[in-house]
């Protein structure tokens, strides 16, 4: 499942949903806005446009690593301290290809699919600078 | 449209994201002289913002590599990427670097 979402998911029923015992590994990576003295975070996305290089992503972790099954819930709008912000769920035959199929992914995502963080303070607001370009 | 002879006038329908939203707005329409690129289009976006030319040009008139471009929903990089032509009814997305995840 591939979604940008403006909703809450649930990321416990995601994990043991991948639990069909299909493969052998499954490895997840859960990304939460962080306590840097910030009140709240705005999360933009080009959504359009960022499922589909989400899908693509996901195309080429199966293609690299021979993961079988890839999950990435990516939410937008508004988040607080503790919100969840993206959860990907990696299953695969063995342990070693869904930790680097995880690890992959989420390179990717902070390289390449059009999203954004604004965070807001006492004193103002601050777009999160990209880690690439 | 111009009088005969003159260039021709297109449309071209814009998505700016981020601080390219803050300064420029959503979606818009531009209108471009053809035959339009990517630069003549992001000169036009500037123009709706006291400060917009400074922030998509840079000093040598080239679209600052910063400033990220899909046209039609592909992204356009390289060398030649100021060059790339732009039809009229295309949809130009501009953006900073992205920092999801």
């Amino acid at each position: 499942m591939i979604r940008v979402t403006r909703d809450e998911f649930d990321a416990s029923a995601l994990l043991e949903e991948a639990r069909s015992g299909e493969e052998g590994a499954v490895v997840s990576f859960l990304g939460i806005v962080r306590n840097d003295g910030i009140d709240r975070m705005e999360v933009e996305a080009f959504e359009e446009v960022a499922e589909q290089e989400l899908s693509r992503i996901r195309e080429e972790a199966i293609a690299k690593f021979g993961v079988t099954r890839v999950d990435i819930i990516h939410r937008v709008g508004s988040l607080s301290v503790g919100d969840r912000i993206v959860l990907i769920v990696v299953g695969a035959s063995h342990r070693k290809a869904a930790f680097l199929g995880c690890e992959y992914i989420i390179d990717r995502i902070k390289e390449s699919v059009p999203i954004w963080k604004k965070e807001y303070t006492a004193g103002g607001s601050r777009w999160v600078p990209g880690e690439h370009e | 449209m111009r009088d005969q002879g003159e260039n021709m006038l297109i449309t071209v329908h814009i998505r700016a994201f981020a601080r390219f939203r803050e300064s420029f707005g959503d979606r818009f329409d531009v209108e471009v002289e053809s035959p339009a690129t990517v630069r003549s289009v992001m000169l036009e976006v500037g123009k709706r913002n006291g400060q917009g030319v400074r922030d998509l040009i840079d000093d040598g008139g080239n679209v600052k590599k910063s400033v990220i471009i899909m046209v039609n929903r592909e992204r356009v990089t390289g060398e030649a990427r100021d060059e790339h032509p732009v039809h009229g009814g295309d949809e130009v997305a501009l953006y900073p670097p992205v920092a999801g995840g």
